[in-house]
C-alpha cells in the first residue's frame, strides 16, 4: 500500500535523523572528548573536499529536473548556497576562515591525502545525480543531506566551542545548521509534490539511504585519518581499510573536472599517477 | 522494559590501551547488574570487541528504553559519547540515559550533562539499578527519583544527590552474575595468552589505603567477600577453564583463601585462576600460597612499591627490597607468574630509572607492567596534585602519561619509560621458566598463545615507542615542559585546561602520514 505523501516524508525523516550515518559515533565523539585544534585540522582537511561539491550536485540535477516546480525548489538552494545572505562571502570562503582557525598554514596542507572514503563520497554522489533516476538524486541531496546536516552540526559546533574555536570562526557551521532546517523546509514541499507514488517514494528513499551510507563511511574515514594522524603505528583502528591516494589540491584540480570522474569509486590502491593516466584515457574517450 | 548496558571502548580507535593486548575483561558490572532485572529483557554491547557502527544498529534494531553506560576515569568520554548517540538516534524523551562506575562514581559532576545524561548511579549499582528499573517501570517520573538511593539526577532544575547507597549488602545475597548476555563474545576475553577467560568478582573493598588508589575510598574501606562455596558455584558454571578474579586484594583474609582452597578440592574443581594480590601478603603466608597454586592459581598480579607515597624510596629500603625479591623468588619456584606493576613518577631521574629497571631484573619479574604514577581521581594522591596537573583530560588519566611536570624533558621522560616496555618482555628468561613449569597452563592456553603473539606484533611498536606518547599530547601538554619551567608555562592558565592552543605541535606536518600509509 502506497503511504500518504505526507506520512512518507515524516517517516523518512525518521530514517535520516536516526540513521547511523547522521549519528556516527564520531560525531558523538566530537561533542565529548576534547580534540585539539591539530585534531580538527585533521578532519577539517578531509571535510573540505565536500564544501565545494554540494553545489555540484545541485547544478547537475538541476540540468535533469523534469517539472519547473522541482526546477526553482534546486535553484533556490542553490542561490542560498552560493552565498547570498552570508555576506557575500560563499561557504568555500566560510569554511576556509575556518581552515585558517585550525592552524592551516599555505596551500601545502591542500597535499594532504585523501580517505579513500572521502574521494568515494564525492564519487559516489556525482553518479547518483548523473546516472540514477531524478528523484533519487533529489533524495540524496535533499534528505540525505538537507535534513541530516541540522543533526550532524549541532555535535560538532559543541565540540569546536569547547576547543576554543570563536564564533567568527565557525559561522560555517553555525550558518549551516540553521540555513539547512529551511532549505529542508523547501523541499518537503517540492517533495510533496512529488511523492505521492510508490515508485516515486522508492526512489527518493533509495537516494536518501545511498547518500546516508556514504556519509557514514565518509565519517569513519574521517575519524581513522584523526586517529591514525596521532598514532601512525597502530593498526588495531577498528575502521574500514585504507588505500586513500587522492590529495584535495588533486581533486581541486582535476578530480572534479567531467573528464576525471568516472562515476565510480576510485581503486583502493590508486596512486596519483595511476589517476592522471586515467584522466588521459578519459579524454582520449 | 529493554535494557541496552553498553560498554565504551576506552578511546577513540587508535589510541593504544592495556585492554588492547594486556587484558581485556569482560563487563562485569552489567553482567550483575542484568542478574537484578530478571524479568526484563536486557542486551549487552561490548564496543571494544564491535565496531562503532554496531551501536547504531543494536539502538535502532533494540530500541532500547534505558542506555547504561559503566566507565573508569579514561573511557568517560566514550560513555558521553554513546549517550550522546542514543539520545540523538532515539529521542531525547525516548530513552532513559545512566552512567555509573569508577569515574562517575568518584566524580558525578563530570557528567553533569542535562542533554545526555538522565541519572549517575554512585556506588555498588546492584540494587539502585533494581530500583530504578522498577520505577521507571511503573511508569514513575524520570525527574522524580528522590526516593532511589545511590543516585544522582537532574530534577529539571539542579543536579540533586540521594541518599548515599549503604554498601553493606552480603555479597552472597547478589544472584550470581548472568553471564549468558556474554554468549555472543566468548572465548573474546583474555589476560594475556590465557583466552577464552571467564572473569569473577569473589570480595569488594580493601583494607589498605594507598595513596593513588580509589578502592577503598569507593567502598569506604569495607571489604565484603563471597563465601568459598558461592565461589564454587559461579567457577562450575563457567566454561572457561582459565577464571580471572576481579579484585582488587584477592589476597586479604586467610581463613577465607583456606576455605576456598578447601571447597574447590571437595568439589574436584579444575580450573586455573589469575589474580592481583600484594607481595607482604605472599611473604607472610607460604603454605597458604603453595595450596592455592595447587587449587590453580597461575599467575598474581601485584604492585611492587606502591604502598605509600614514597614509592621508590620505599623499594630503596632493604626491608621492602628484600620482601619483594623473597616472595618474587617463592612465587617464581611455585611456578605462578608475576605480573609486577611498578610506578615510575614523573619526577623520575635517570639514576631513578636505571636503579628500577635494576630491581625488576633482579626479582626476575614474569613480566614488569610498567605505569606512571597518576593522581586518579577520588583518591589522596589527587587532592596533592590538584595544582600541578598539566591536563584535565581523562584519556591522559590510563597511567601511560605523565599528567604532572616531569623532570627530565618529556622526551627523555618517555624514552626512558618505554625502555622498560621495550627491554623486559615475555620472551625474558623468567617467562621461559614458567612455561617450563607451567605446562597446565600452555595446554589450555595455546589458543591463546597465537592471539598475544598477534597483539605484540602489532602493539610493541606502539608501547615501546616513546614517539607514540608524545604524539598524544601535540596540543595537550607542551612537550618543553618540565618542572623547571611549569609554574612560568602555566601563569594564565593553570592548570592547563584541556585542548589549549597548539603549543606543542612543533615540527608537526599535517601530512606527515603519509609514511603510514
Ligand atoms: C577488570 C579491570 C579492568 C579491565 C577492564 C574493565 C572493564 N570494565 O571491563 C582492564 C584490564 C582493561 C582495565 C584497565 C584499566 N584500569 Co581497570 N580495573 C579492573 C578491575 C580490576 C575490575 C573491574 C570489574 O569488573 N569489577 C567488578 C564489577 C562488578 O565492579 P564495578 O565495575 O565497580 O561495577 C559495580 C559498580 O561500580 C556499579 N556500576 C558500574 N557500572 C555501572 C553502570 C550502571 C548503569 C550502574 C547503575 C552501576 C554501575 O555497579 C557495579 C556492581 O556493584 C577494577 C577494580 C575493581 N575491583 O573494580 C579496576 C579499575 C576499575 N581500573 C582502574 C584503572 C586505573 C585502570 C587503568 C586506567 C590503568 C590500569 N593500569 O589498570 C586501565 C585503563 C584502561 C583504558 N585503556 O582505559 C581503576 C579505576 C579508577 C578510576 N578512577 O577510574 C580501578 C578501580 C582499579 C583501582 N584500584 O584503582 N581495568
Ligand atoms: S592499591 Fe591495592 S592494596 Fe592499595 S588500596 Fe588499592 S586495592 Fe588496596
Ligand atoms: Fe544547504
Amino acid at each position: 500500500m502506497t503511504k500518504s505523501a505526507a506520512t512518507f516524508l515524516r517517516d523518512l525523516r525518521d530514517e535520516v535523523e536516526s540513521h547511523p550515518g547522521t549519528n556516527h559515533m564520531f560525531l558523538c565523539r566530537l561533542a565529548w572528548v576534547p580534540f585539539t585544534r591539530e585534531d580538527y585540522l585533521v578532519a577539517s582537511t578531509q571535510h573540505y573536499p565536500l564544501v565545494g561539491t554540494f553545489t555540484r550536485y545541485l547544478e547537475e540535477l538541476l540540468l535533469r529536473a523534469p517539472t519547473s516546480e522541482a526546477k526553482s525548489w534546486l535553484a533556490k538552494v542553490l542561490v542560498d548556497e552560493y552565498g547570498e545572505g552570508s555576506d557575500g562571502k560563499d561557504h568555500r570562503t566560510l569554511y576556509r576562515e575556518y581552515l585558517v582557525a585550525a592552524g592551516l598554514q599555505g596551500f601545502d596542507d591542500l597535499d594532504t591525502p585523501l580517505h579513500k572514503d572521502v574521494t568515494a563520497f564525492v564519487f559516489e554522489h556525482l553518479r547518483i545525480v548523473k546516472e540514477e533516476p531524478f528523484l533519487v538524486g533529489l533524495g540524496a541531496v535533499g534528505p540525505g543531506h538537507e535534513w541530516s546536516i541540522p543533526k550532524m552540526f549541532p555535535p560538532i559546533i559543541q565540540g569546536l566551542r569547547k576547543s576554543g574555536f570563536s564564533e567568527s570562526s565557525i559561522v560555517y557551521f553555525t550558518l549551516h545548521a540553521l540555513q539547512d532546517i529551511d532549505h529542508g523546509r523547501w523541499l518537503e514541499e517540492a517533495l510533496l509534490l512529488n511523492a505521492s507514488t510508490s515508485k516515486a517514494q522508492q526512489e527518493i528513499r533509495r537516494g536518501t539511504l545511498l547518500s546516508l551510507e556514504a556519509r557514514e563511511r565518509f565519517w569513519s574515514g574521517v575519524q581513522d585519518k584523526v586517529t591514525r594522524w596521532r598514532q601512525p603505528q597502530n593498526v588495531h583502528l577498528r575502521t574500514q581499510a585504507r588505500g586513500e591516494r587522492f590529495s584535495l589540491r588533486s581533486m581541486a584540480k582535476e578530480g572534479l573536472k567531467d573528464q576525471l570522474v568516472r562515476l565510480r569509486p576510485p581503486a583502493q590502491e590508486l596512486t596519483l599517477r595511476q589517476l592522471r593516466a586515467m584522466t588521459a584515457v578519459d579524454k582520449a574517450a | 522494559m529493554r535494557i541496552l548496558f553498553v560498554q565504551p571502548a576506552p578511546f577513540e580507535p587508535g589510541r593504544l590501551g592495556l585492554e588492547n593486548a594486556i587484558w581485556l575483561s569482560e563487563p562485569a558490572a552489567f553482567t550483575s547488574l542484568a542478574a537484578m532485572v530478571p524479568d526484563h529483557e536486557c542486551r549487552i554491547l561490548d564496543l571494544r570487541l564491535e565496531p562503532d557502527s554496531a551501536l547504531n544498529r543494536e539502538l535502532l534494531a533494540f530500541r532500547p528504553d534505558i542506555v547504561a553506560v559503566s566507565c573508569m576515569t579514561t573511557d568517560s568520554y566514550q560513555a558521553m559519547a554513546i549517550l550522546q548517540c542514543a539520545k540523538n538516534t532515539l529521542g531525547a524523551d525516548k530513552v532513559f540515559c545512566i552512567a555509573g562506575g569508577h569515574h562517575p562514581s568518584l566524580a558525578p559532576y563530570d557528567f553533569h550533562q542535562v542533554s545526555i545524561i538522565d541519572a549517575i548511579a554512585i556506588g555498588e549499582g546492584e540494587d539502585t539499578f533494581k530500583e530504578l528499573v522498577a520505577h521507571l517501570d511503573q511508569g514513575g517520573a524520570r525527574r522524580k527519583l528522590q526516593r532511589i538511593d545511590g543516585l544522582c539526577f537532574f530534577d529539571g532544575a539542579e543536579w540533586v544527590t540521594t541518599t548515599k547507597r549503604a554498601q553493606s549488602r552480603s555479597m552472597d545475597s547478589f544472584p550470581l552474575p548472568d553471564r549468558s548476555l556474554l554468549k555472543k563474545y566468548s572465548g573474546s576475553y583474555f589476560f594475556m595468552s590465557a583466552m577464552p577467560m571467564g572473569s569473577l568478582s569473589t570480595s569488594r573493598g580493601c583494607a589498605y589505603d594507598c595513596n593513588f588508589c580509589g578502592i577503598w575510598e569507593f567502598y569506604e574501606k569495607k571489604v565484603r567477600f563471597l563465601s568459598a562455596a558461592r565461589i564454587c558455584d559461579a567457577l562450575e558454571a563457567m566454561d572457561e577453564s582459565f577464571v580471572m578474579f576481579l579484585d582488587d586484594n584477592f589476597l586479604t583474609s586467610q581463613k577465607r583463601l583456606e576455605e576456598l582452597c578447601d571447597e574447590i578440592e571437595r568439589r574436584g574443581i579444575r580450573k586455573l585462576y589469575g589474580a592481583q594480590g600484594r607481595a607482604d601478603f605472599v611473604v607472610k603466608h607460604p603454605e597458604l600460597m603453595a595450596r592455592l597454586r595447587k587449587a590453580g592459581l597461575t599467575l598474581l598480579i601485584s604492585g611492587y612499591e606502591t604502598n605509600d607515597e614514597q614509592g621508590l624510596a620505599a623499594l630503596k629500603k632493604s626491608s621492602v627490597a628484600d620482601a619483594n625479591k623473597i616472595a618474587a623468588k617463592m612465587l617464581n619456584d611455585l611456578g605462578i607468574a608475576i605480573f609486577g606493576i611498578f610506578m615510575v613518577r614523573p619526577d623520575f631521574t635517570h639514576a631513578d630509572f636505571d636503579f628500577l629497571y635494576q630491581s625488576i631484573d633482579e626479582m626476575r619479574i614474569t613480566l614488569p607492567i610498567i605505569t606512571i604514577h597518576t593522581p586518579l581521581p577520588g583518591t589522596q594522591l589527587r587532592k596533592l596534585a590538584q595544582g600541578n596537573l598539566l591536563t584535565e583530560d581523562v584519556r591522559f588519566f590510563d597511567l601511560l602519561h605523565a599528567v604532572t611536570p616531569t623532570t627530565l624533558s618529556r622526551e627523555e621522560f618517555y624514552t626512558r619509560f618505554t625502555e622498560g616496555w621495550a627491554k623486559r618482555e615475555w620472551r625474558n628468561a623468567p617467562f621461559l621458566d614458567f612455561v617450563k613449569k607451567r605446562p597446565d597452563f600452555m595446554k589450555i592456553t595455546w589458543r591463546g598463545l597465537i592471539h598475544l603473539t598477534q597483539m605484540l606484533v602489532r602493539y610493541r611498536p606502539v608501547a615501546t615507542s616513546p614517539e607514540s606518547h608524545l604524539r598524544d599530547e601535540i596540543g595537550i601538554i607542551p612537550a618543553d615542559l618540565t618542572v623547571l619551567n611549569a609554574r612560568e608555562k602555566a601563569t594564565d592558565k593553570a592548570p592547563i585546561k584541556t585542548a589549549p592552543l597548539p603549543s606543542s605541535s612543533k615540527g608537526l606536518r599535517i601530512i606527515s602520514d603519509q609514511a603510514a600509509e
